[in-house]
């Protein structure tokens, strides 16, 4: 097989046309250049650089000459050939796939990328929560705690009673609970990892019933007990690590994009963390011979609320149906006798109690 | 006689060849094969990529090419990742000895004398690997000269709260682009920081009084200032560029990118890349007298591709 194709020598930059002829039972390309001696590379020898339908050969190092062909059948021809011999790379496959195959690669890619995301990485971080010493939760706690109370009043009377309260139950705690009652109309409630838990003024006002504070204190706890904020910490970092990491390699365009999905990711996991909280919150309840009718009660005053300001710590995971659905649900199933618990009743409403 | 030979080789077009979907292949190709190795297919990703991009861009129809590899990339990636190592380590050090503001200070001093080494590696590895019809490029800077005007730049600029930056940014542009050869050709770029700190104080003021939109007029005048003081010398003899693009292409071009961006989720971003290639080398105009047929191999060849890995890292932008 013959074509034309141009040749340069890699020590001008004047073109030669030459007349190229593929050898196929030598495997070799020959060509007469301006010298009048006839050249043959051996195939084998060459590299080859394919930029879609246009060929280029390289042979030698120093000087490199190379030759171009844009003849499409003799590619075709020459491609066949090293295939024939094995010398056609992996990596030339791959490109030949065409564009159907290469969107599916991607599509693949992206799929598997995204199952890695979702289930593989919540789970490889939150085990690796338990590598995280105690102490480190405890310190990010205690330096949060120390300046939110610096700006806040604390109700002293109220947050000794809330202990006292609290004493009274079992927790399951495996690290010392510390109760804190803020002077603010705010309807809020929030738990640290250090085991220390604030409430609102604005909250206790709303509650009626010594068992909606249970299961208040029960949703809080459980945020502690689970180290949920470091969970949430671990999980966060290492799936933006991941995608970042994982997109950036195509472009900064696609990390943008990953940025925000895990933004609206991290929601969810805030979601099943509060559900968590929720169950076992019950579960408190039910092991402290407490209603858990209590637990509803509490979210269905709360859901009031949310025409006029949405609280804080629920503007992320809002009190919905859905929410309010399962908890009764759950109640219904862990409905159990009521004891009736004097001290918790007294000491209920010294914190209701407001003295001045 | 006047030489009269050689008039079609004193007429230069450039041309780009790349299709969107053909880059897309080499960029999903890519992305398979550095998920599949964890990330150390990198440095042969980017050979492939720049392989494509350079091998599709063409004078007179002539396709420029790349000849850097893989493996070379690789030796200075891991080169570049001792080199950050090494800093990081510094760094912790520092914290280690409770010094953590002298740590900071350290860390930032390194960062920012290892960049003009990375743009001196960078050009001089790039330049070399590079050739047309043969006859590579090369990158003649010296680099000690260029750290001591990097730092100076870099000083005025700080000291000046950044308006020296226009300065900076023409400066170093001139002397990398001016110690630029292909073979014996050698480029000149002649901007001055001066009109290009005037050009951009109008481009931010104007495209705040129209809410946006002057931004593709300023673009253009961006583009054309940087294509405009280009010009290649041989001897006595010279091809100027002029830009011939307008502020309306600039919008065509940059209003479909992030609508192409935008509906593909990304996953379009190869034909981005190849539209804003075709636009830039069809919008630049060449003229001159030098006879394309007689330009001779000088440069050395060079391998070392660290300064091009570091750059890298520091997520450092060329012109290409």
């Amino acid at each position: 097989m013959v074509t034309t194709g141009t040749y340069y020598d890699g020590i001008s930059s004047i073109p030669q046309k030459v007349a190229l002829i593929l050898d196929e039972d030598n495997y070799l390309l020959s060509f007469n250049s301006s010298s009048g001696n006839t050249d043959q590379w051996g195939i084998g020898d060459i590299s080859f650089n394919h930029i879609g339908n246009y060929l280029e050969i390289q042979f030698g190092h120093a000087p490199i000459e190379f030759i171009k062909i844009e003849d499409g059948d003799f590619i075709t021809a020459l491609k066949k050939l090293r295939k024939e011999k094995g010398h056609y790379n992996w990596y030339e496959r791959l490109i030949d796939l065409g564009i159907k195959a290469h969107a599916t690669i991607a599509l693949l890619i992206l799929g598997f990328i995204s199952l890695i995301y979702l289930f593989v990485i919540p789970l490889v971080a939150e085990n690796a929560v338990v590598l995280i010493p105690e102490s480190y939760d405890n310190n990010l706690g205690n330096t949060f705690f120390n300046e939110y109370i610096e700006y806040n009043a604390v109700d002293s009377s109220k947050t000794k009673a809330l202990n006292l309260f609290a004493k009274q139950l079992k927790l399951n705690n495996s690290k010392e609970l510390k109760f804190t009652v803020i002077k603010s109309s705010t309807v809020n409630a929030f738990a640290l990892p250090d085991g220390n838990i604030v409430i609102f003024t604005g909250l206790i006002d709303l509650m009626e019933d010594k068992n909606e504070l249970v299961g208040l204190i029960g949703h809080e706890v459980t945020h502690v007990n689970q180290r949920h904020s470091m969970k949430m910490m671990c999980r966060n970092l290492s799936g933006y690590l991941f995608l970042s990491a994982v997109l950036s390699d195509v472009n900064g365009i696609m990390a943008i994009i990953g940025d925000n999905v895990h933004t609206l990711q991290s929601l969810t996991y805030s979601r099943q963390f509060e559900r968590q909280a929720d169950m076992e919150g019950i579960e408190i309840m039910v092991s402290n011979k407490v209603n858990p009718k209590g637990m509803s009660k509490l979210f269905e005053r709360l859901q009031t609320q949310d025409d006029h300001l949405l609280p804080e710590f629920l503007s992320s995971h809002p009190i919905t149906e859905e929410r309010i659905n399962y908890i009764k649900q759950i109640v219904k199933e862990n409905a159990n006798k009521e004891l009736e618990n004097d001290k918790l009743k007294d000491l209920f409403l010294q914190i209701k109690t407001n003295i001045n | 006689m006047e030489d009269f030979t050689n008039e079609s080789s004193k007429n230069y077009k450039l041309s780009f060849h790349g299709s969107g979907s053909s880059y897309f292949g080499v960029i999903i190709v890519n992305w398979l094969l550095i998920v599949v190795t964890l990330g150390l297919y990198y440095p042969w990703a980017k050979a492939k990529q720049l392989h494509y991009l350079y091998g599709s861009t063409a004078l007179n129809e002539e396709r420029f090419s790349f000849h850097g590899t893989g493996k070379e990339m690789f030796k200075g990636f891991i080169k570049a990742v001792i080199i950050f190592a090494a800093i990081y380590g510094l760094l912790l050090l520092f914290m280690y000895l409770q010094m953590p503001i002298i740590g900071i200070l350290v860390f930032y001093a390194c960062i920012l004398a290892i960049i003009p080494f990375a743009i001196h590696g960078s050009y001089r590895y790039r330049m070399s690997r590079t050739s047309w019809r043969g006859i590579r490029f090369g990158y003649r800077g010296d680099q000690k000269e260029l750290s001591i005007s990097f730092f100076k730049w870099t000083f005025f600029t700080i000291i000046s709260f950044g308006l020296y930056s226009s300065w900076l940014s023409i400066n170093l542009r001139n002397y990398l682009i001016g110690n630029i050869r292909l073979g014996s050709l050698q480029f000149k770029s002649d901007g001055d920081g001066g009109s290009y700190f005037w050009l951009n104080v109008k481009g931010y003021f104007l495209t705040l009084f129209t809410l946006g939109i002057y931004m593709f007029w300023w673009q253009k005048d961006i583009f054309a200032y940087y294509i405009d003081n280009l010009s290649v010398h041989q001897d006595d003899k010279e091809i100027r560029m002029t830009s011939t693009a307008t502020g309306g292409d600039f919008f065509g071009l940059l209003v479909v990118n992030m609508l192409i961006i935008i509906f593909t989720l990304g996953i379009g971003y190869a034909w981005v890349v190849t539209r804003t290639m075709d636009f830039i080398v069809s919008k630049i105009e060449l003229t001159g007298d030098i006879d394309l047929d007689t330009i001779n191999q000088t440069e050395a060849n060079f391998t070392d591709a660290t300064g091009e890995d570091v750059s890298d890292v520091l997520d450092l932008g060329f012109i290409n």
